[in-house]
């Protein structure tokens, strides 16, 4: 998995200064997030009183995770006595062992998938294919990522990274497209419909994340705009969807509020193209539709949030808005985060979920302004708990740095004694920038210019009348 | 028929119910709301006249890229014509409803080569019609049951989507198809779709690109005249 990733090959630090670095990146994402952002607030702006359902959203997320495990009951009996099959998937490598199990059992070798965040978690592409599968993304995005040999850059856009000329070569590489194919978007997506299409008709296996899942009635809802989703669920035999275990809600009025705020909060549609509701499979006397329904609940390092301080985590959504709405992101791009969630989520789940070298920093990619928890439509203080990960990420530091700490914390709450401190750094003026090299400033240092002391201290200027 | 079930329920259900043992934390910055229990709010939405359905119904679809025609109590022929002319000489598919169906037999009569729906036969054909068992006036979605045969095919596969729709089906919000499901003696169809304009993709510079793997134009018909079929919806729209 950290093959694909570069969390714990890179730091942050270089991560971003390879991003910033890249102007058409920089430039590709600017446009690109400006136009969400936009978008997003005429949708909701069309709502009544769209804070007042964000609250309520954030509370009806609350009730859900606080009886999550009896919900997930719920759901999963709904689902066996519709004839679906449900896997409980404790750890990644659960999900993807049973994925490759049931397409083995299928007796497949062509997988269509439709975009989903928690598949890209667990890494299932590589699994599928050191087995044999042929794994084709459909989503027009995750398609052109899958081709490029990257990962998605943005939840809901993966491949917002790039521009029209860099997909048109893409194609032209990776997917034999003819090279005077035309670079207005119209003509690369007729082309992509073309070629995909081959792949909906022939793949004996659909794979899907799932947006929401409904626990009353045993139902997996999947918002999609551009069809795949339908198609994915639609064509192949067998249909297998991986749950993240809090995609729950527990009845159909929460899902109505949550679909009302999800598509305006990412696009600013009122609805996705195709809001899916698939419960269960193929019924007798229906025409279409999957025979076999595999739903893998999957808990990941889920389960170990529910209670404590990040648990409200757990009510994200995936609509991407925080993403647009930060000034972090929008100069850096997804990639710089590391791994498969970017933008402020991507920023806390990260170091709680991705369980590698490296995780833990990437809390330090915000810059705590709070535009992430003002944008998300179940509230989540998302800038609260970037600075709770930083605090545990700082307790764990070495004892000496916390000793300098404190030493620091101690002299600056007394004028005599802060006094002091500005008197000696003055006089070591000279080998201050030493600091940065010390093993207790290393940390601190890495990142920020050291500064060095004035010749003279402001209190000393002001005593002479300036 | 029930499924079969692999991994272990109880273990992976204990280890979430031993974290929510003590009770959740709540963040003390911003503290969130007290539990909502039962009370979840109906969105509002304020493009929705609730005095005119049919005025609201017909500007959503637009707003979502398709087109709305309302008619009385047939198909006018104009709108036949035109939809022959653009089909030319591929087939039309058509779902098994029975208002998809007549239409189908109205463009049989003007020369087109009219089947029914069918994976292949969706794949060649130019024009797919179907009917919807429910529509939403604040969004413009027509929710599209599977139950109908071949309604998936025929709204999916073909590049263009005709949709005929009565107005006795016609409901305010999403809320009056979605919180309605499963509330009802019949099982859930085991797919039901809210279709919202046409199949589209910003993934291009998140410009808007209508026609990624669905149609690339959704033309709706309201019959708002003549007597209203049965509705085969599982949720039964509120008068």
């Amino acid at each position: 998995m950290s093959g694909r990733h570069p969390l714990a090959s890179s730091t942050l630090r270089q991560r971003t200064a390879d991003a910033v670095a890249d102007d058409r990146l920089r430039g590709n994402v600017a446009r690109a997030v400006d136009r969400f952002a936009g978008h997003r607030a005429i949708g909701l702006a069309e709502l009544d009183d769209a804070d007042g359902l964000r609250r309520a959203a954030r509370a009806a997320k609350q009730d859900v995770l606080a009886q999550l495990p009896d919900l997930l009951e719920r759901f999963a009996d709904r689902v066996l006595a519709l004839g679906g099959h449900v896997c409980w998937a404790a750890t990644a490598a659960d999900a993807r062992r049973y994925v490759v199990d049931v397409v083995a059992a299928a007796g497949a070798t062509r997988v269509a998938k439709s975009k989903s965040m928690a598949t890209e978690e667990i890494d299932l592409n590589a699994a599928l294919e050191g087995a044999g599968a042929s794994v084709v993304e459909t989503d027009l995005g995750e398609w052109i990522v899958q081709l490029a040999g990257e990962t998605p850059s943005h939840i809901i856009a993966p491949a917002l990274h790039k521009d029209r000329h860099q997909i048109k070569d893409l194609f032209v590489d990776a997917a034999a497209a003819p090279p005077g194919l035309d670079t207005e978007p119209v003509e690369l997506v007729r082309f992509a419909r073309r070629r995909l299409r081959e792949v909906f008709l022939e793949a004996e296996v659909g794979v899907t994340g799932a947006n929401l899942a409904v626990a009353d009635t045993g139902s997996i809802v999947l918002v999609t705009n551009e069809g795949n989703g339908r198609l994915v669920t639609t064509l192949p035999r067998v249909h297998i969807a991986v749950l993240g275990m809090e995609r729950l809600v527990a009845d159909w009025r929460q899902a109505d509020l949550m679909l009302a705020l999800l598509a305006r909060s990412a696009t600013g549609q009122r609805l996705s193209s195709y809001t899916s509701v698939v419960t269960g499979p193929r019924l007798p006397g229906e025409a279409d539709g999957p025979e076999e329904l595999h739903v893998v609940v999957l808990d990941n390092g889920r389960s170990d949030l529910l209670a404590g301080e990040y648990h409200e985590m757990l009510g994200c959504i995936r609509c991407g808005a925080c993403l647009n709405a930060c000034p972090v992101y929008r100069q850096t791009g997804g990639h710089a985060y590391g791994w498969v969630y970017p933008g402020p989520m991507g920023a806390v789940l990260t170091p709680l979920l991705a369980g590698e070298d490296g995780a833990a920093e990437v809390a330090n990619a915000s810059t705590l302004c709070g535009a992430c928890m003002d944008a998300c439509p179940v509230q989540i203080p998302l800038q609260d708990l970037l600075l709770s990960l930083r605090r545990r990420k700082a307790e764990g530091a070495g004892t000496p740095e916390r000793a300098a700490w404190r030493a620091w914390s101690a002299a600056w709450s007394d004028p005599r004694r802060y006094g002091a401190t500005t008197r000696a750094a003055t006089a070591g003026r000279r080998v201050a920038g030493l600091a940065g090299r010390l093993p207790v400033g290393r940390d601190w240092a890495a990142g920020r210019t050291v500064p060095r002391p004035a010749a003279e201290r402001f209190r000393d200027r002001w005593r002479r009348g300036l | 028929m029930s499924g079969t079930e692999a991994g272990d329920r109880s273990a992976f259900l204990a280890t979430a119910r031993r974290r929510l043992a003590g009770g959740v934390s709540l963040n003390p910055v911003h503290p969130p709301p007290p539990p909502a229990g039962d009370a979840v709010p109906r969105p509002g939405y304020r493009n929705l006249d609730p005095h005119d359905l049919l005025g609201t119904f017909a500007a959503a679809v637009e707003h979502a890229g398709g087109t709305c025609h309302v008619a009385g109590d047939r198909v006018p022929d104009d709108l036949l014509d035109r939809v022959a002319r653009e089909v030319g000489d591929r087939p039309v598919v058509t779902s098994g409803e029975p208002d998809a169906r007549d239409l189908g037999g109205s463009l049989a009569a003007r020369g087109a080569t009219v089947e029914g729906a069918s994976v292949a036969g969706a794949a060649r054909a130019g024009l797919g019609v179907t009917g919807a068992a429910a529509a939403v006036a604040a969004t413009g979605s027509l929710m599209l049951d599977s139950r109908a045969v071949g309604t998936r095919w025929a709204s999916l596969l073909p590049p263009v989507h005709l949709c005929v729709v009565r107005v006795n089906v016609l409901v305010p919000a999403p809320a009056d198809v979605l919180r309605g499901l499963g509330s009802g003696a019949d099982a859930l169809p085991s797919s039901m779709v809210l279709v919202t304009g046409p199949s589209r993709t910003g993934d291009i510079e998140q410009l808007l690109t209508l026609g990624a793997h669905g149609p690339t134009a959704l033309h709706v018909v309201v019959l708002t005249g003549g007597p209203g079929r049965a509705s085969t919806s599982g949720a039964a729209p509120r008068a």
